[in-house]
């Protein structure tokens, strides 16, 4: 029924804005001319096959540089959309790791399971030798377990610490037992285990039986055993796969709820309903299957992701904060820049390397915050965020060296353009947010172009008024509150 | 090859997960209600940073024989060494169990303008024998790091084992008292560095207040007040709209821009009123002089009352302390005697100016460094180590020596070379770096000592809670430098 809802304009716009790095109306309008209905829309979208890229380098400004490089260019945005949200849920900072290479390593890994099957890519987790490192698997022996792994494997990674009704779904005992899962391995390139190091039963009589889940996860007082396929190797999987069977206090399949609201919150609206979290698992059977594109696809269809799609005025609904790196590489896309340099840098303004602007905006890639990953929504904005943000959009008109890397509006929207009103609807048409300012906006910006009225028609192919007024008027319709927001 | 901490922890064995500071610590009551403003108490913070790890065996230095350590001393420094006859005009206090006499770096004792002119007295050694130089010895943590990454981390976040936490030791404070708003901190550099790293308020990150200015095109100037019309009226109009996500980012546009104007008029106001001290910092003519003028032009804008500007905290980093050859001793063409040089010289003119604007008892600086260096030296330099100094300068501290000097007696050094973190109460007792920064809060900032602890959480490994001798099992806030 979704499926075959017709795309309206306004619809696509937002569709492609939220699953991939901006969209001109431009670009829209010609997504809408080949995909009428949300189904179609969202076959294409995820149709993409994961690419195996692995961003090179010793250090870690190689490997961000790389990645932003890969981002600008990607012919598929939602695949890097997607690896970020993944960044931010399997959150791993080279701070602890100090090695490039294995956080190099670890962002393939996100990229080719993407959107996968979920049960697969946490399994592989597991033993990526980053998130090893990062949450302390090889110092895991088993005389004293660490547990900290197996704890935000449950907390963080799969079944949250409550379920939507606000029962715990996990206690302590469940985690000093999934500790002990993990006991022993190590890595060198790849992960192995150390069956000297490793919890056996036997030797540990007093931590009881190989058992978890016993007062919640819907399987009973009795639990279930990781141990049923073996000891050894073998638990860390089973481990997984009785996660997976986890159910919550309705009966509902956990890890699907957990991670269909997570998705939600990252591509729809930040306070999805449960209806809708339930019905895109209903629809795409991923509590049975736990197939990401299946999932993404009813997210993607559903009426709710939708509800941010109307203009601001008169719309109650909140819409999302877009992470910095979302606002840098959006912006870039939509002008048609290039960085310069091997540092990244843009060619104007502060003309300050990219990786230290994404940081004053308050995200270095490769290095979140915590294990908790990044604070979204509100927590983005600050008075030295927006300025970096601010000044980013200042750089980027001010960009004037000639070439890929300077501001062109001429490669962007007609230049004979002479109304001022006219120049304002091509501006926002570039920039995708056609139809997000309120009446009192654009008749500022109008303003602003005419200088209060003064010059009633403007003549964009004279150098000055239009590096005064053309590249000002792009400046500050990225600095505006709408442009933060998608 | 220097130990990697990876490598520390493996041989050590068994380290559990320290504490993760997550978001949750930002909305603890306890700590909204139990906070007391540096403003209420009219205070200013100030952090530098050496960046590169100052060798502290030469910054604080045996001057006679008293408990051994200057034969130690000898054994280990060779061409590096600063002799007691070459520290005569730079003599400090007694270290506090063994009576040993002790020097700073000679180089501590030039004036500001040493470069143009060469030398004379003054610097750190003036400051110190006006009773604002507290010298604490030893400061460290357990299972130290070599890593230069990893240890600034360390220190910043004030959270040496398990999981880094992602918030600074001064950010924590920062985002639980102050609003998105507002700016209470200011570093002078390209981006937030870690103590003041936090999600909860803004931190303004500055080189150069000269031309620090709102984001707006430089390359026509004349149109700026239109985008500054424009950017104000768009502001508002968020404000008042009814996208609710508009509504606060609408409420920060305004608050930076206010900002940031304010600021950049600080620039001009201390050049028209304190020219006088306008020259001294040039006449040190050096990035760190340069950058404690532009923290002395923020508190003058604050203590004159610019509106916007309200900032009590700052930080500051001065670069070129990895030694690793050529570090010099005594000699004045040393690298490390012009390190010493100029940061001593900047800091004079800097507590010069606070005295002449009536305020120094209202500043303090903290001097840090992420690690001190090796005990032996190599050919002509030294490597990275563990305990070192650092020093708390200002008007209200209470000069001398606290802490002990370090033992570094061959058989006592670790494999690195390096002297060991103990908190056994005997004459070589470390301090850790927690207990200066907890006294800071708790005495300069004026919090309460549970909330201080929240701020610092002991370590609480397996581990450190089996060995307290060799963990910080207990704080000590009170160690009384202010």
């Amino acid at each position: 029924m979704a499926d075959g809802n017709a795309l309206t304009l306004q619809h696509a716009k937002h569709l492609l804005r939220r699953t991939g790095f901006g969209a001109s109306q431009a670009e829209a309008a010609a997504f809408l001319a080949s995909h009428a209905t949300r189904g179609d829309a969202a076959n294409a979208l995820l149709s993409f096959k994961p690419a195996g890229f692995k961003p090179g380098g010793r250090y870690f400004e190689d490997i961000h540089d790389k990645w932003i490089k890969y981002m600008l260019k990607v012919k598929s945005p939602l695949q890097e959309k997607l690896v970020l949200f993944w960044h931010d849920h399997f959150a791993t900072g080279i701070s602890k790791v100090l090695d490039a290479k294995m956080m190099a390593v670890q962002n393939k890994l996100l990229r080719v399971n993407c959107k996968g099957n979920f049960k697969t890519f946490v399994k592989a987790i597991n033993v990526d030798p980053a998130m090893m490192e990062y949450l302390d698997t090889p110092r895991n022996h088993d005389e004293i377990p660490n547990e900290n792994y197996a704890r935000e494997l449950q907390e963080l990674f799969t079944l949250g610490v409550k379920d939507s009704a606000g029962f715990d779904n996990y206690v302590q005992a469940d985690v000093a037992q999934i500790a002990r899962a993990f006991t022993g391995w190590d890595y060198d390139k790849t992960a192995y285990l150390r069956d000297y190091d490793h919890d056996f039963a036997v030797d540990y009589p007093t931590r009881g039986p190989k058992v978890i889940f016993q007062s919640t996860g819907g399987f009973g007082g009795g639990g279930r055993s990781f141990a049923a396929n073996g000891e050894g190797e073998a638990e860390i999987s089973t481990v997984v796969d009785i996660i997976f069977d986890h159910e919550d206090s309705q009966g509902k399949n956990t890890v699907a709820r957990r991670t269909a609201r997570r998705l939600i919150e990252y591509f729809a609206n930040p306070s999805p309903s449960l209806a809708y979290i339930d019905a895109v698992v209903a629809a795409s059977g991923f509590d049975t299957n736990f197939e990401l594109s299946g999932l993404l696809h009813q997210i993607f269809v559903h009426d709710d992701f939708y509800l941010t799609a109307v203009a601001p005025v008169g719309a109650g609904t909140p819409k999302s904060v877009r992470w910095p790196i979302d606002y840098v590489v959006t912006s870039l896309r939509l002008l048609k820049m290039k960085l310069k340099g091997k540092e990244l840098y843009v060619d104007g303004g502060s003309y300050n390397r990219v990786l230290n602007q994404l940081s004053n905006m308050g995200q270095t890639v490769f290095d979140p915050p915590s294990v908790f990953g990044w604070d979204w929504e509100a927590a983005w904005v600050s008075s030295s965020t927006m300025l970096a943000r601010y000044g980013f959009a200042r750089d980027l008109t001010a960009a004037r060296g000639g070439g890929g890397s300077s501001f062109r509006p001429s490669k962007l929207m007609s230049l004979d353009l002479t109304d001022p009103n006219d120049i304002l609807a091509a501006a926002t048409d570039v920039l995708g947010i056609t139809g997000d300012l309120s009446l009192s906006e654009q008749s500022t910006l109008v303003d602003y172009l005419t200088d209060g009225g003064a010059f009633p028609s403007l003549d964009l192919n004279d150098y000055d008024v239009r590096n005064v007024k053309l590249h000002g008027l792009f400046a500050l319709l990225m600095q505006t509150p709408a442009y933060q927001l998608q | 090859m220097a130990i990697t901490r990876r490598q520390f922890i493996k041989r050590g064995g068994l380290v559990t997960a320290g504490t993760l500071l997550g978001p949750q610590l930002f909305g603890n009551s306890l700590m909204r209600q139990a906070y007391a403003a540096l403003e209420d108490n009219d205070r200013y913070f100030v952090v530098i940073f050496l960046d590169g790890g100052n060798d502290g065996q030469n910054t604080v230095i045996p001057a006679d024989n008293a408990g051994g350590l200057l034969t130690a001393y000898n054994d280990a420094r060779t061409n590096l060494r600063i002799t007691p006859g070459e520290l005569t005009n730079s003599l400090i206090g007694l270290d506090p169990i063994s009576g040993t006499q002790l020097g700073i770096h000679p180089g501590f004792n030039v004036p500001g303008d040493f470069f143009d002119n060469g030398a004379g007295e003054g610097g750190l050694k003036a400051l110190y024998d006006a009773g604002n130089v507290a010298v604490i010895q030893g400061c460290g943590y357990p299972e130290y790091s070599l890593s230069h990454e990893e240890a600034r981390v360390i220190w910043q976040t004030g959270v040496p084992l398990g999981t880094p936490a992602g918030t600074g030791w001064i950010g924590r404070h920062l985002a639980a008292q102050y609003g998105g708003n507002q700016i209470p901190a200011v570093t002078i550099d390209d981006s937030i560095v870690g103590e003041f790293r936090q999600t909860g308020t803004s931190i303004l990150a500055v080189r150069d207040l000269d031309s620090f200015e709102f984001p707006f095109d430089g390359a026509y100037p004349d149109d700026i007040g239109a985008k500054r019309a424009a950017f104000n009226a768009i502001n508002l109009a968020a404000v008042t709209g009814a996208q609710p996500s508009a509504v606060f980012i609408g409420n920060t546009g305004n608050a930076t821009i206010d900002s940031a104007e304010a600021y950049q008029s600080l620039s001009g106001l201390y050049n028209t009123d304190r020219a006088i001290f306008r020259q001294r910092y040039a006449d040190v003519g050096r990035s760190v002089s340069n950058d404690l003028r532009e923290v002395a032009r923020v508190i003058y804008g604050v203590e004159q009352g610019v509106a916007n500007v309200n900032a009590r905290f700052f930080q500051l980093s001065n670069g070129g302390y990895d030694t690793h050859s050529d570090q010099g001793g005594a000699d004045t063409n040393g690298q490390q005697y012009s390190l010493h040089a100029e940061l001593g010289g900047a800091l004079k003119v800097f507590f010069d100016d606070l005295t002449d604007m009536g305020i120094a008892n209202k500043v303090t600086v903290l001097v840090w460094s992420e690690f001190s260096r090796r005990v032996p030296q190599n050919d002509n330099g030294t490597d990275h180590g563990s305990q070192g100094p650092m020093l708390i300068i200002g008007g209200g501290v209470n000069g001398g020596v606290y802490g002990n000097h370090p033992n570094i007696n061959d058989a006592a050094l670790d494999n690195e070379g390096n002297t060991e973190y103990t908190q056994n109460a005997n004459s070589f007792r470390a301090t850790d770096f927690r207990d200066v920064y907890g006294t800071i809060l708790q005495h300069w900032v004026n919090l309460p000592q549970g909330t201080v602890q929240a701020l610092l959480p002991l370590d609480s490994t397996p581990d450190a809670i089996s060995d307290p001798a060799h963990y910080w099992r207990t704080a000590n806030f009170d160690l009384g430098f202010v």
